[in-house]
């Protein structure tokens, strides 16, 4: 039962999903400064684009169930994950869209740009509320080993780029990029040990 | 370590997801303990011998 939804419901792998929604963020970025689409426009091409996420976690949860990792806390780490994420869609257009259209000033500058920060520290949260949670030994020494090569990846990416741009050979990339940054190597990183395994 | 984990399974007629499902734990990890990819806890390597009714030097032996 579990492998024929595997075949209808998750027909395409989690990566074309993940690859849509990467895609559609290169695009949104691409008319955002040659197509002058506008920030509001950015804003709903990019929250359109996260509407990949979606089947894209439920494409990876029905495979990992027919290869039998079948974890509710794995479960219960997806909901939250897209919850946060779709909060952080939010956070982030009203924080864009009251900056620009309001024109604020003082504290509330700072609440509009510490908007965005909590569905992240909510990410985050749901990482570690995940390793507490997995009562399955291998699964949370799989996804502890991931998290470590993400950090690794995520330092030295840092550490190079930050000396690159010292000497002025690469462009700024702003800090809030740390945590995709860090998703995308979590990703890797389950993706080589679920291939050693 | 080596371990006996797919014999004693054989012979009770069990698959990986039977094993798994009297553990508690995944099917993958069954699978990672019988190819030998990961060594359980003390803890899951007690449940192992219960689930088979064998003191666990008779399932688990040093390479």
């Amino acid at each position: 039962m579990v492998v024929s939804e595997t075949k209808s419901v998750g027909a395409l792998h989690p990566a074309t999903w993940a690859s849509a929604f990467t895609l559609g963020l290169v695009v949104t970025g691409y008319l955002e400064r040659n197509a002058e689409i506008g920030r509001s426009g950015a804003i709903l091409l990019m929250a359109l684009s996260s509407l990949f996420l979606i089947p894209m976690v439920r494409s990876a949860q029905l495979r990992a169930v027919a290869k039998g990792v079948n974890s509710t806390a794995i479960q219960a780490y997806n909901r939250r994950f897209m919850a946060w994420t779709f909060g952080y869609m939010t956070a982030l257009t009203i924080s864009i869209t009251a900056y620009q259209k309001l024109e604020l000033t003082g504290p509330s500058v700072w609440l509009a740009a510490l908007l965005p920060s909590i569905p992240v520290l909510g990410m985050i949260w749901t990482m570690g509320r995940y390793l507490r949670e997995e009562e399955d030994e291998y699964l949370r020494l799989r996804a502890a080993k991931a998290a470590l090569l993400a950090t690794g990846i995520l330092l030295a990416l840092a550490t190079a780029w930050g000396f690159l741009e010292m000497f002025r050979l690469v462009p700024h990339v702003p800090s809030w990029a740390a945590l995709p940054l860090w998703a995308i190597g979590l990703g890797i990183g389950q993706f080589i040990l679920a291939r050693e395994s | 370590m080596k371990n006996r984990l797919k014999v004693l399974r054989a012979e009770r007629n069990w698959n990986q997801q039977d094993l798994a499902d009297a553990l508690g734990v995944s099917r993958q990890s069954v699978n990672a303990i019988e190819t030998g990819k990961y060594d359980p806890s003390l803890p899951l390597a007690f449940r192992i011998s219960e689930v088979f009714g064998l003191p666990i030097e008779q399932i688990f032996s040093r390479d």
